[in-house]
């Protein structure tokens, strides 16, 4: 698989603290990977470097084999599209207002929108279930479906890539599974890139296809769920010693001692 | 940790000697060259009556200094309590709207109740400081006490009884010239007889409130857990509250307002180390004592510098208080709110309606309002319609200032859209975040230095300070990220300092300093034909490439993350939106003065009536723009027939008043 990001010897310190230490990376075309780790690990200083949030103090990083310093800020958005962890607040727009906001980084302050612009813009809400919405003001949804709707955001972005920060951190279990499920289906329909931060390191690995760990600003494991499902990798990501069972394949469930 | 208590920092102590230190010095200086030290400490006491330095050390320094120690200690210990009574680092006498008040009800009492104020001048002075503080209560009653908020509308209600201070001396300048001086807190001194009267109340008010220290102390743990502890926390809040407005009251009543010692002087007892209430109550106490005698002695030293102007020391007072409450509310967390949500107003989102409606309406309203000044007007005997035949010499007098007002709104409008917009804040406007101020403050700068800019000139001075404003704004609250009130407040902060700075100034003008004075209370009666013109040249460009930006400017409220990863260049964007707005504020400074309210109002209205996206809520809020600013020419020209009032001061009155509405029913949610 030719990568996507090419991270290499990457530091960040944020006012003289080592955040994250010689990271050397690569996440892959069309893979959907979970940044799994503690608070405090560095999984988010991480997600933002990758969508250009935050400058790294050291190390070089590609954007498909161009470096990032090489991409006009709209050339990068076309490609990569970020989500905060908490989304803001969006000031009366309507969820289409919103999502048609994602084709920006196409046209710029004044190019016009056209007829296929306006399909996107559709196309996106319609993958996210969100066609009885869209003439409703985002600020008025429920918490899933205001998640869905930066979503689709993203979707009419266009882009390739998903960078997505806590994505279901402020949902119940219901709204979690069902942001998770959307997520993985679209990255199959549209073979999108996608790396996001989870902290339930049972759904991560029911949903990804990949489970990279930091610890203290460092890699502590990188594979398939399968190979990171054990109790031994476990116990060194978290510091707690941790029991896995196997319910069904591909279905982990981990527990503390 | 060890088991000893912590002690006082060595810094609090040294740094209160060192400022006592350098007042006294700055305050003595002039008369040291003049007398002995020997001589110029027993002329204290007792002057030698041949020498009339020794005479005027006697009668005038000597009790302005004693004045000066006894108001900063007064207020400042004022401060400290109320601070400890609403459990807001921000809270004093200034920021809570007494001593506007105690100014307003004097004022008017001199001119319509001659004997009250003559039986006892601390009644009225008390009665109004009540009202003003209840103003502010009851306006944030039902919103908890954020104290930002409480902060924020005790401000606003400062200026709306300035403002309403200021309609009243234009009204009856004949009885108030004293007024004028006095107001602005003066501490000049004849005798010792004003230090006689005032020392005694002083010191009775200080011992109740010390009195009260074991209760209040409890306050500390929050008004339930006093109330767990046996305090009877409403009763003890309101009688440290009446003593407080007392003892301001009879402050203000005897020397005007002294602003903001009663915040500098507990702010920077904490910031100092102040930590237990005991500590706090006393340093404040003896701070406020020095800032003031070292505001006075500035104040002394500017006047002399001004050829005789009178500088007041409430001017200087307020000088300082800008930068002081700016430096307060950097350390401060408005902790009443929920970490994810920082402090952001509720979001703003009426009902959606569709522009055809309210545009007809608007326009209908907007052409009535033109006719009106046009055509209906008083004249000395009685009300007249101009006839349409007569249209054209009606407008060469009404004409100018009509368009004038009309080009100012439009301007206003739009920048309060693009402000609002760039801040994500639904409250901000150039008037709010002092950005007017500056644009005004740089104009006076340039007109004081002799040069004569004509309106270009002005224009592009006006654009640089309120461009400055802006930036430092934006480099103060990189850490809010402009969330709500926090934002509000350091503005405000912004204004004061600019409009203190543009009275030192202006004390210092002579006749110019009075042209510039009616400028700035907005008067468009100076507007010419062809200034006019001029004007709606500029604005009709700056607002044509406003249009451009519509996009930009409804992702940039979503914040700096999404902004970016749309791929907006955020510096860029902000920097050129930015430039926009302060050369628009600029523009309508120029015509209507600092603070009118209208771009607060004009944007705020337009999405009440329902115009969300940024296109129609530019278009409607310039319309109505144009009728509040083209009403309030109107009115301020008719209604003190054949007086005129200056339109900006009606502005600020009624524009006062919609902020504090707005201010109230944002956070009710």
């Amino acid at each position: 698989m030719p990568s996507f990001f090419q991270i290499r010897h990457l530091d960040v310190e944020i006012a003289s603290t080592s955040i994250l230490r010689d990271i050397s990376l690569d996440f892959h075309d069309g893979e959907v990977t979970a940044l799994l780790g503690h608070n405090g690990s560095g999984k988010s200083t991480l997600l933002k470097v990758l969508a250009r949030q935050l400058e790294p103090s050291g190390g070089e990083l590609a954007l498909q084999g161009d470096a990032f310093g090489t991409l006009g800020q709209r050339d990068f958005a076309r490609q990569v599209g970020f989500l905060p962890q908490y989304t803001p607040a969006t000031d009366g727009l309507t969820v289409r207002e919103l999502v048609a906001l994602g084709r920006y980084p196409w046209k710029g302050p004044l190019g016009r929108y056209r007829d296929e612009d306006q399909r996107l813009i559709d196309q996106a809400i319609d993958d996210t279930g969100l066609q009885a919405f869209a003439q409703r003001s985002v600020d008025t949804l429920s918490g899933g479906e205001r998640q869905r709707a930066w979503i689709a955001m993203l979707l009419a972005q266009q882009t390739r890539c998903l960078l997505l920060d806590e994505p279901i951190s402020a949902l119940d279990v219901l709204h979690q599974v069902e942001t998770l499920r959307l997520i993985q289906r679209l990255a199959e329909q549209r073979e999108l890139t996608v790396v996001m931060v989870l902290h339930d390191v049972d759904l991560a690995a029911r949903f990804c296809d990949r489970l990279v760990a930091l610890k203290a600003g460092a890699v502590t494991a990188d594979g398939t769920p399968a190979q990171i499902m054990n109790e031994q990798v476990l116990e060194s990501i978290y510091s707690v010693p941790m029991g896995v069972m196997e319910r069904a394949p591909g279905q982990w469930v981990s527990y503390v001692h | 940790m060890s088991a000893k208590a912590p002690s006082l920092p060595l810094r609090l102590p040294s740094s209160t000697v060192l400022i006592w230190l350098l007042a006294l010095f700055a305050s003595a200086l002039p008369w040291l060259g003049k007398l002995p030290v020997d001589a110029l400490l027993a002329a204290i006491w007792a002057p030698n009556t041949d020498d009339f330095s020794q005479v005027l050390v006697h009668y005038s320094w000597a009790p302005r200094l004693a004045m000066a120690l006894l108001i900063g200690s007064g207020l400042g210990l004022a401060g400290a309590v109320l601070q400890q009574i609403l459990r807001n680092p921000l809270a004093s006498p200034t920021t809570l709207g007494v001593e506007s008040g105690a100014q307003l009800a004097i004022a008017i009492a001199t001119v319509y109740l001659p004997g009250l104020m003559a039986l006892s001048p601390d009644l009225t002075a008390v009665t109004g400081g009540i009202l003003g503080t209840g103003l502010v209560i009851a306006l944030t009653w039902r919103l908890g006490f954020s104290p930002v908020t409480v902060i924020l509308a005790g401000m606003v209600v400062s200026f709306f009884l300035g403002a309403i201070n200021a309609a009243f001396m234009l009204f009856h300048g004949e009885y108030l010239g004293n007024l004028f001086i006095w107001g602005a807190g003066s501490l000049v001194q004849n005798d010792w007889n004003q230090f006689q009267t005032l020392s005694p109340r002083v010191v009775v008010l200080a011992i109740a409130l010390v009195l009260l220290m074991r209760p209040l102390q409890l306050l500390q743990l929050g008004a339930d857990s006093a109330k767990a502890l046996g305090a009877r926390v409403t009763a003890l809040r309101l009688l440290a509250m009446l003593l407080v407005i007392l003892l301001t009251a009879s402050v203000v009543s005897r020397v005007g307002v002294v602003a903001f010692v009663g915040l500098a002087a507990p702010a920077l007892a904490r910031l100092l180390g102040a930590r237990t209430l005991a500590q706090h109550l006393l340093w404040s106490t003896l701070l406020g004592a020095g800032l003031l005698l070292l505001a006075d002695a500035l104040a002394q030293w500017a006047t002399a510098w001004a050829d005789g102007n009178l500088v007041p020391t409430g001017t200087a007072t307020a000088l300082i208080g800008g930068p002081i409450l700016l430096l307060a509310l950097r350390g401060m967390k408005n902790d009443r709110h929920m970490p994810g949500q920082a402090s952001e107003p509720a979001s703003f989102t009426p009902e959606r309606k569709p522009l055809a409606l309210p545009l007809i309406a608007l326009l209908v309203v907007l052409a009535l309002v033109v006719v009106l000044a046009i055509a209906w007007s008083p004249t000395l005997s009685g009300w007249q319609w101009t006839a349409i035949s007569n249209w054209d010499q009606a407008w060469d007098w009404r004409g100018p200032r009509l368009l004038a007002a009309l080009v100012a709104g439009v301007v206003l409008a739009i920048a309060g859209t693009l402000i609002q917009r760039l801040t994500g804040n639904v409250m901000a406007s150039p008037e709010v975040l002092g950005i007017s101020g500056g644009a005004a403050l740089a104009m006076v700068v340039l007109s004081l230095m002799g040069l004569n800019p004509g309106r270009a000139g002005q224009l592009l001075a006006g654009s640089l300070g309120g461009a400055a404003v802006l930036t430092l704004l934006f480099a103060l609250s990189r850490r809010h990220r402009f969330s709500g009130h926090q934002l509000l407040l350091g503005g405000v902060a912004v204004y004061v300092f600019m409009d203190a700075g543009i009275r030192m100034v202006l004390s210092g003008g002579g006749t110019e300093a009075n042209k510039l004075l009616t400028w700035l209370s907005g008067s468009t009666w100076l507007v010419t034909e062809t200034e006019a013109l001029a004007l709606a040249l500029v604005a009709a460009a700056l607002v044509a490439v406003t249009a451009l930006v519509s996009r930009v400017l409804t992702i940039l409220p979503l914040g700096e993350p999404t902004a970016l990863s749309l791929g907006l260049r955020v510096p860029l964007a902000r920097a050129g939106v930015l430039l926009i707005a302060a050369l628009l504020t600029a523009a309508a400074t120029i015509i209507i003065g600092p603070l009118s309210f209208v771009g607060l109002m004009a944007p705020h209205l337009a999405r009440l009536l329902g115009q969300q996206t940024v296109a129609r809520q530019m278009l409607l809020a310039a319309i109505i723009g144009a009728a509040l600013l083209t009403l309030a020419d109107y009115l301020s020209r008719v209604v003190m027939y054949p007086n005129q009032l200056p339109a900006g001061i009606l502005a600020a009155i009624v524009g006062g008043t919609y902020f504090l509405w707005g201010l109230s029913r944002h956070d009710r949610r």
